[in-house]
């Protein structure tokens, strides 16, 4: 396993967010441990791309956010880097890098001012690059790549850094089925090294299927929490969506027939 | 790498060139060593400013995260040149300087302020939008601005001859009357600024990929925007205090080497010096060997090169983006 400082989890409590004058996040508790993955869900709006900005402390927030007992808002921000990833839904890098060279971006934190890369990045690259199966791609140019190709060289940069708390925006939005699933079949085995999981998601199904615990948001509030399977049930997805929940193979959904939520 | 070995190629041709190259007759014995040493300021004074213009050009198109922008687009190189053209002044009319500093130190000086208020503007403009149209707006106004600025300099300067003559040349663009003293200030100035610009290039490299995923790799953006924009004013004011008001080099020369030299940073910088040097020699040649009645400003010929270079660039960039 190669995982910088060990096991770290990471713990928000009383975090609130107000961006232009508007309080997008209410107070939000929150605890994450290694090897597990928690789900952020809600519908469009709720907050949850915006509660993972500011753990990844991208976005000034009010109340704390601790790893190891270390204030995040505290630490540099190479430090911080040095924890935590944060992995965009899409990366707005348009110039013609290559994998490798943008994988290798993700070692910044550990190299000097020279540059150069040493044997401990080259491994570091190698085992990133190996982890999210992205090896075959390492000489082509990140912009021409697919967007679920894409998706796992984030994912190596991400890992490549050693942080052992990574949080993930959408990783699976805007791929097909078969890209999904290797991603989700990825921060499985992420997890199961230890790592600390904090993933927003859109679809319920790959909630249930691959994650541990859930945070369910509602206009910037926690409406439930709990493992997945019980946040992922009837009650809080009516409440919360306006959707009846049908457990079947697959998960479906249909309005809700007083239309609330 | 094959690179260098082609560039270091290319600067001896340039270099052999540039030294026997020229309206001046070498086989007279009593002038042939005045034109050498002549022609051999020049060559530094166009290497010098070529590679300080390429390389923060190649910066400020990772600051910016733009490949049109360079230091002549948005308006640095006009302000660096507004600011030499007023040291100029101060010192021709009013004599300041003579005393607590040489006045060939005012130039660069003078240079160093432009460069600093046009970047500086432009930085906390980028506080407001990203947009790529807002941007080069943003540097046309800041260019009409200070070029205006710098024509009332010059009309002020008129009052005597001479005076008039260097604030016009200045303005122009000229390596032909640069001297030893003049080099030995610059010269410190671009090496330092090169290699601090080198050492940023791992953060620029992050920059690529936008504020926040940079923020999120453990960049400091903040600090990288404003030491770049420093050290890029550096640059600027080194090259101008040598080279004057020459555009386009810092758009021209990064955009002829990413395909041979890539867009990481570290890799990038060495070799846009030296082929920022090797072009604005070409350049300064050129300018040389036009026929005219008198020779033709290194402005001129730049601008000549570079306009429909950034022309070419724009439509082709506007179209990827549609596309896109």
């Amino acid at each position: 396993m190669r995982n910088g400082d060990g096991p770290l989890g990471l713990r928000a409590k009383g975090v609130k967010v107000t961006l232009g004058g508007r309080t997008v996040l209410h107070d939000v508790d929150l605890d994450a441990n290694p090897g597990e993955v928690l789900a952020l869900l809600g519908p469009n709006g709720a907050g949850k791309s915006t509660l993972l900005k500011a753990l990844a402390g991208l976005l000034p927030y009010e109340g704390c956010v601790e790893i190891a007992d270390v204030e995040v808002a505290s630490i540099s921000p190479r430090m911080r880097a040095k924890r935590i990833s944060y992995v965009p839904q899409r990366s707005l890098l348009r110039s013609a890098l290559s994998v490798e060279e943008v994988v290798a971006l993700g070692r910044y934190v550990h190299g000097g001012s020279f540059g150069g890369i040493s044997q401990s990045d080259r491994d570091a690259i190698d085992h990133a690059l190996e982890t999210a199966h992205a090896d075959s791609l390492r000489d082509r140019i990140f912009t021409q790549l697919s967007v679920g190709e894409q998706q796992r060289v984030l994912l190596a940069r991400a890992l490549a850094s050693d942080a052992p708390i990574l949080l993930l925006d959408e990783p699976t939005a805007a791929l097909d089925v078969r890209e999904a699933m290797a991603v989700l079949r990825l921060i499985r085995t992420l997890a199961e090294r230890q790592h600390t999981l904090i993933v927003v998601l859109h679809d319920l199904a790959d909630a249930r299927s691959t994650t541990d615990r859930a945070l369910l948001l509602k206009e910037g509030r926690v409406a439930k929490r709990g493992s997945t399977a019980e946040v992922v049930s009837p009650g809080p997805i009516r409440d919360v969506y306006g959707v009846n929940l049908i457990e079947n193979a697959r998960i479906g959904f249909e309005p809700a027939a007083d239309g609330t939520g | 790498m094959r690179l260098y070995p082609l560039l270091f190629s290319l600067l001896l041709v340039a270099g052999v060139l540039a030294v026997l190259v020229g309206s001046g007759d070498l086989a007279d014995p009593e002038l042939r060593d005045t034109f050498l040493k002549l022609r051999g300021y020049r060559l530094a004074a166009a290497f010098l400013a070529g590679a300080g213009l390429a390389v923060g050009g190649v910066v400020v198109q990772g600051v910016f995260r733009n490949p049109l922008a360079s230091p002549s687009v948005l308006g640095t190189t006009a302000g660096a040149s507004f600011g030499g053209q007023v040291a100029l002044l101060a010192y021709g009319l009013g004599g300041i300087g003579g005393t607590f500093v040489v006045p060939e130190m005012l130039v660069p000086i003078g240079c160093f302020l432009g460069a600093v208020a046009a970047l500086g503007v432009l930085l906390l403009f980028l506080r407001i939008t990203q947009d790529l149209l807002a941007l080069l707006l943003t540097g046309f106004v800041l260019s009409a601005l200070f070029l205006s600025l710098s024509a009332f300099v010059t009309s002020i300067a008129q009052e005597t001859w001479e005076l008039g003559r260097a604030v016009v040349s200045f303005s122009l663009g000229s390596v032909s009357g640069t001297g030893p003293r003049q080099l030995a200030f610059a010269f410190p100035l671009i090496a330092i600024a090169l290699v601090a610009c080198w050492f940023w290039g791992r953060s620029l490299d992050l920059l690529l990929s936008g504020e926040e995923e940079a923020q999120a790799m453990g960049a400091n953006v903040g600090a990288v925007r404003w030491w770049s924009a420093i050290w890029v004013s550096v640059l600027v004011a080194g090259a101008v205090s040598v080279g004057g008001n020459v555009g386009f080099v810092g758009l021209v020369v990064p955009h002829m080497l990413r395909p041979f030299a890539g867009t990481k940073h570290q890799r990038l910088i060495p070799a846009a010096a030296l082929a920022g040097g090797i072009f604005l020699v070409v350049c300064d040649i050129i300018a040389r060997v036009i026929p005219s009645r008198s020779e033709i400003p290194l402005g001129v010929v730049t601008g000549l090169i570079g306009a429909p270079l950034f022309l070419l660039l724009l439509i082709r960039l506007r179209r990827e983006r549609a596309y896109a």
